[in-house]
């Protein structure tokens, strides 16, 4: 007879529920730990580090909010108050719109406002998700506002050159705007549905031009009737100041210092002798001195280089040498790029049978920029500071206002107050562009992580 | 039949041939560059001459006749003008060397403690990096001239550190060596004691190579460079009196002083560019991969000989190159003593000088040259130790 097979009851494994970790490396307590306080010296340096923070903090704290004195006649009222102790603000809310504006007129301060915001609403399209017309939309940007905007800014009598200039600058941010609102509610650009709506769907192509003539005439004609009725009073270059100024140079120098810069690297890394000889010398010059000395001989010397007779402006002055300097600066950093890009993409475009121009802008240059992102815009963020250096050659930039702050008879000798409040603003602007950098760096490194 | 012989390809028609294209393009440029420049030429020439000024340098020798508040090397009213830019040079110098030790020192601690595992820490030298990096280094120098040194107390009621140095708005205090008859023996022997541990470093390290037993030869050096003028100088007694600063009615006289300005440079200088310095160590220790510590671990080198002969030669690859173009940095950035009026070479040459003699071109060219000078000699130095450091990869 078989033997009774009732089955033993089966070995199953169940394992215990795993312990909890110990609280100590869990939780706050656990960073705590780990990042604070993981052996003696470590702890011992964490509490000087947040006794130095504290120091640092509390007296900042204190001078800046709590003891501050937020409303007085004059710096004397101040001190009477509470001292050195706390910070005098009245006189840099006094002072404000000149650390702003610097000397331009109180009642044309509008022309300014209108200048910045136009750059806003010109460039708002850029960020729009369904605008496709984007690089045409930001090489406008750079290269016809600069004509409106300083029209806006200089003002005077203007001429028929100027007043054709300035009218084709507003018609085409008259196109990019309604460019930018037809795109988004049609899909569509503005010229190529005006098209598609006048002339039928599948016009002739002499019609369809026809149309897109007229579009821009009109835009033209509209532009140049509000431009004719504009009469700005001229503000001479010396009243400009304070950020406006700062803005305006830096501006001015980044625009130019990357076309340049790239056109001196091709310039340096060109098989021409001659050519590269000429790119050599400039940049290792430019970038041997200290900009100051730039600004200095051609504050100095741009009149003598001059026929006699031809007066330069002093901002103008600064700008060349603001844009000649850091456009050699920007050619060592495209420089960088172009060494960086691996030589078969050369061999390889060549061997696709594009020209010289057409292998650079199209497959070289491109990759070579996505590379330099943070070199340009660290480039950038030091021009910007760097146009402080202005204020030496007697231009009333933001640093200037701010020492006149203390020279002011109302305010004498109150001269942390306003280096404290434009340091923010200098930190502000450097600080949100390096971070901006670092996240467009991610952006657009996407397909380079693996 | 006739396509199969002819093997060499068609000429490229004359206006394709990329010779002749490169000859037009250079011959464009070259003409316009000269043309440019004979324009420019010529116009200051006419302008010169209208205005009666000389571009000669016949000037230098005439006496300049201004006073300059600090100078490094002796300088009367009377010197003439080279003696001035003697001056400027000597001032730029110095002040590039001191603020150069001093954002070497204060770099490698802020890099190091970016590094640190300690989150406050850390985070402390990251805010520090992050707000001194995005403010201009010209609002610093002011802020440090205006806000600090100028607002420190009088003569009389100096900060005085154990009667030795004193700091106030007149400037910075501290005691004057004056050497004495006979010591020059002690400059020998420390030049002796130098080139001794230079020569103690090098055959410590050729022994480590070939036989790999170590022997101290840093300690040994230090010590030899220590000992030995000290030695000299207390045999050949003592041959060196300090002239102490005192205070004199309404101000200190006596021992070695530096002016508010200097001061302000100096410390506004350092700690801007220490941000950059601090970055660079960070990168440069980052750059070494980890496993490189980990092999030496496993080899059972000491933690200590790992950071020396492991870690620090690679980082060191990385870390030079830009460390020396941030004090090329430096030194061109202490022209921004102009704007406190710290008379270095752009204030008393570029600035004071030019307006009084009017010499605008030979002035201007003197000045770009030694700045063009000292970073090409630089990166000249610098191309070198790349071509010996560079990684030779197969």
């Amino acid at each position: 007879m078989a033997p009774d097979h009732t089955p033993a009851p089966p070995l199953v494994f169940t394992p215990r529920p795993s312990a909890p970790p110990p609280p100590s490396t869990v939780g706050v307590m656990g960073w705590l730990r780990a990042n604070l306080f993981s052996s003696v010296p470590n702890a011992i340096l964490t509490l000087l580090g947040a006794y130095i923070l504290y120091v640092f903090l509390e007296a900042i704290i204190s001078w800046a909010l709590i003891n501050a004195v937020w409303d007085a006649p004059n710096r004397r009222a101040c001190l009477d108050a509470v001292g050195r102790s706390g910070a005098c603000w009245p006189g840099v809310i006094a002072w404000l719109p000149n650390l702003i504006y610097g000397l331009y007129p109180k009642d044309q301060v509008w022309r300014i406002d209108l200048g910045a915001l136009i750059l806003v609403l010109w460039a708002l399209p850029l960020f729009l998700p369904r605008v496709k017309s984007k690089v045409a939309i930001g090489l406008t940007a750079v290269l016809v506002y600069p004509f409106l905007v300083s029209y806006l800014f200089l003002g005077g009598e203007k001429g028929w050159i100027w007043m054709v200039l300035v009218a084709g600058s507003l018609a085409t941010f008259f196109w990019v705007w309604l460019t930018a609102i037809s795109e988004m509610r049609t899909g569509q650009g503005f010229i190529p549905l005006l098209v598609h709506t006048l002339a039928g769907p599948d016009p002739v192509p002499e019609r369809a031009r026809l149309v897109r003539q007229l579009a821009w005439a009109a835009l033209f004609v509209t532009a140049l009737l509000i431009v004719s009725r504009w009469q700005l009073v001229a503000v001479p270059t010396r009243l400009w100041g304070g950020l406006f100024l700062t803005m305006v140079i830096s501006g001015i120098g980044i625009t130019f210092s990357l076309p340049a810069g790239v056109l001196l690297a091709l310039g340096r890394r060109s098989s021409m002798p001659l050519i590269r000889g000429f790119c050599v010398a400039f940049i290792e010059l430019f970038r041997s001195v200290p900009l100051i000395t730039i600004l200095f001989m051609f504050n100095t010397m741009l009149p003598l280089f001059l026929p006699v007779g031809v007066e330069v402006d002093r901002l103008l002055r600064a700008i060349v040498a603001v844009c000649l300097f850091a456009a050699a600066y920007m050619a060592e950093i495209v420089r960088g790029g172009l060494q960086a890009i691996p030589k078969g993409q050369y061999e390889a475009a060549a061997a696709m049978g594009l020209g010289y121009w057409q292998s650079t802008t199209l497959i070289i240059l491109p990759q070579a920029l996505r590379i330099m992102i943070p070199a340009i815009v660290g480039n950038f963020i030091g021009l910007f500071k760097d146009t402080t250096l202005v204020s030496i050659i007697g231009l009333f930039d933001m640093l200037s206002m701010a020492r006149a702050v203390g020279e002011d008879t109302r305010w004498l000798g109150l001269f942390i107050e306003p280096f404290f409040f434009i340091t923010m603003i200098y930190f502000v602007f450097c600080f949100a562009m390096s971070q901006y950098s670092m996240n467009l760096e991610r952006r657009l490194g996407g397909g380079q992580r693996r | 039949m006739s396509s199969s012989t002819s093997t060499a390809p068609p000429r490229p028609s004359f206006l394709n041939d990329a010779g002749v294209r490169a000859f037009f393009y250079q011959a464009a440029v070259f003409v316009a560059v000269t043309g440019l420049l004979y324009y420019l030429v010529s116009n200051t020439i006419t302008n010169m001459s209208q205005r009666n000024m000389s571009a000669g340098f016949d000037f230098l020798d005439v006496s300049a006749g201004f006073n300059i508040a600090f100078t490094l090397i002796p300088y009367r009213e009377g010197d003439s003008y080279l003696r001035v830019f003697q001056v400027g040079i000597a001032n730029t110098l110095l002040v590039a060397v001191i603020g150069i030790v001093f954002a070497t020192i204060i770099g490698l601690i802020v890099g190091l403690a970016r590094l640190s595992t300690n989150w406050l820490i850390g985070t402390l030298a990251r805010w520090y990096i992050e707000v001194l990096r995005n403010t201009p280094l010209l609002l610093q120098i002011i802020a440090w001239y205006f806000g600090v040194f100028n607002l420190l107390p009088r003569p009389r009621e100096s900060i005085d550190w154990g009667g030795l140095f004193f700091l106030n708005n007149r400037g910075f205090y501290m005691p004057g060596p004056v050497p004495q008859e006979g010591f020059g023996w002690t400059l020998a022997a420390l030049l002796v004691a130098v080139l001794g541990a230079v020569g103690i470093v090098m055959w410590s390290n050729r022994r480590r190579r070939a036989t790999g037993r170590i022997f101290p030869g840093g300690t040994a050096a230090t010590a030899l460079i220590i000992l030995l003028p000290l030695a000299v100088f207390y045999a050949s007694g003592a041959p060196l009196a300090w002239d102490w600063p005192a205070l004199r009615g309404f101000n200190f006289v006596g021992g070695l002083s530096v002016p508010p300005a200097f001061c302000a440079l100096v410390v506004a200088l350092s700690i801007y560019t220490s941000c950059f310095i601090a970055e660079i160590v960070r990168a440069g220790i980052q750059s070494v991969a980890h496993g490189q510590t980990e092999a030496a671990r496993a080899l059972g080198v000491k933690p200590s000989r790992t950071m020396r002969f492991i870690i620090l030669p690679q980082a060191m690859r990385v870390i030079i190159p830009p460390l020396i173009s941030q004090y090329l940095n430096l030194t061109k950035n202490s022209s921004l003593a102009i704007a406190i009026g710290f008379p270095d070479l752009v204030s008393v040459w570029m600035n004071t000088s030019l307006n009084q003699s009017g010499r605008a071109i030979p002035i201007v060219a003197m000045t770009m040259a030694f700045y063009c000078v000292v970073s090409l000699a630089v990166s000249g130095l610098l191309n070198l130790y790349n071509r010996r450091m560079q990684l030779t990869e197969r």
